[in-house]
């Protein structure tokens, strides 16, 4: 989670940033940085590509700055862009995202004999599909709505929710969860 | 006894009434297996939320500002080429009527080297280099041109403030071939890149 931009006067700092100043645009960066590339790291496959959407997504803020007019908290206003840029790298990336060939890909590998699954909790959420990974991330850790992750990809209500769900399904069983046959 | 599916487990936590959802939440009361899972669901949210937070191995300020200084030159450059143009249109008029009128050799020079100027500004601007994907070197470099592009149209400016018309003439020619040298290598810089990421 995002720490809050720690400052005496952090109005002041933003009416410095909104002029272009970049030792001001730095401390923001400096900020923000960690929450950003975290979000970025989770949705994205690479660490390239996090520290692409991170660079993007400061470049943005440092150029749109002064539209931000302090309505709801800054971490929000850069956390939206950081999502919606990371969103962005994987529909550019088009990993091989299809449920069946990534259950196919990753049973093998997890599963140990005698029907128990133990994975690490940040290995399982690793392999999940990129899609079902965005989502449970974006709805479980960083707070948004089925509603806001349908808006920022482009899809329904319902697919935000299925996805979510059957991200569930599959860290449950990765994790050895599963109490009975549901 | 049909228990509840993750999908109703989930909608269990949305707010709001969807049909169906306040069935699953009297089920979920009665079912100590649905609530069970209701709370693993829970703890594994809270897990998630709990992990470490991830670092960057290094530091990609450097990166942000560069491209932001590299943004920032390149609109000065182009106000200053916006200035520059009006202000060799302004020239080549008083030229045109000077050179109409038995005008010096010179300034015919001067015509010639503002127009091939103003032809490698528009070719420039043709390859669009802001919406580019643009190496570091390639950056450096520009912006080296760039700025030395700028500090010549400071110094035409001052250039048309001389009183001797000779004096005058000479740097303003000299100055133009230079403006015109530095575009070239400009156009050298931007085309490299171009060839080299294939567009």
């Amino acid at each position: 989670m995002a720490q809050s931009l720690v400052l005496t006067d952090a109005d002041v700092l933003l009416a410095r940033a909104r002029t272009g100043d970049l030792e001001a645009l730095e401390q923001v960066y400096r900020a923000y940085e960690s929450p950003v590339y975290n979000l970025a790291r989770r949705i994205c496959r690479t660490v390239e590509d996090a520290e692409d959407v991170l660079q993007e997504t400061f470049f943005e803020v440092c150029r749109s700055v002064h539209q931000y007019r302090g309505e709801g908290s800054l971490w929000g206003w850069i956390r939206s862009i950081a999502a919606s840029k990371a969103l962005m790298r994987l529909r550019r990336n088009k990993y091989r995202d299809t449920d069946e060939l990534d259950e196919e890909f990753h049973r093998p590998a997890n599963r140990q004999d005698g029907g128990g699954l133990r994975m690490d909790l940040e290995a399982a959420l690793e392999r999940l599909p990129e899609t079902s990974r965005a989502v449970v991330w974006l709805h479980d850790v960083e707070g948004y709505t089925h509603e806001e992750i349908a808006g920022m990809m482009g899809k329904t209500v319902s697919f935000s929710k299925s996805q979510l769900a059957r991200a569930h399904q599959r860290l449950r069983r990765w994790l050895g969860e599963e109490l009975v046959a549901r | 006894m049909t228990h509840l599916t993750v999908e109703q487990l989930l909608a269990c936590r949305e707010a709001g009434q969807e049909p169906g959802v306040a069935a699953a939440r009297a089920h979920l009361d009665a079912c100590s297996l649905c609530l069970a899972e209701a709370t693993r669901l829970d703890q594994r949210a809270a897990r998630l939320r709990a992990l470490p937070s991830l670092r960057p191995a290094r530091d990609n300020w450097t990166v942000v500002r560069d491209r932001l200084t590299a943004q920032h030159r390149r609109r000065l450059v182009r106000r200053a080429a916006v200035a520059g143009l009006a202000l060799a249109a302004g020239i080549t008029l008083v030229v045109v009527l000077r050179v109409q009128a038995g005008a010096p050799r010179h300034e015919v020079a001067i015509s010639e080297a503002m127009t091939r100027s103003s032809q490698l500004e528009q070719l420039i601007q043709s390859y669009n280099p802001d919406q580019r994907v643009t190496d570091g070197r390639t950056v450096q470099v520009a912006g080296q041109l760039e700025d030395r592009i700028a500090v010549l149209d400071r110094e035409l400016e001052m250039a048309q403030l001389l009183d001797v018309p000779r004096d005058r003439d000479d740097r303003l020619l000299r100055l133009w071939r230079q403006r015109v040298g530095l575009l070239d290598a400009l156009v050298d810089v931007h085309l490299t890149r171009a060839r080299a990421v294939g567009f």
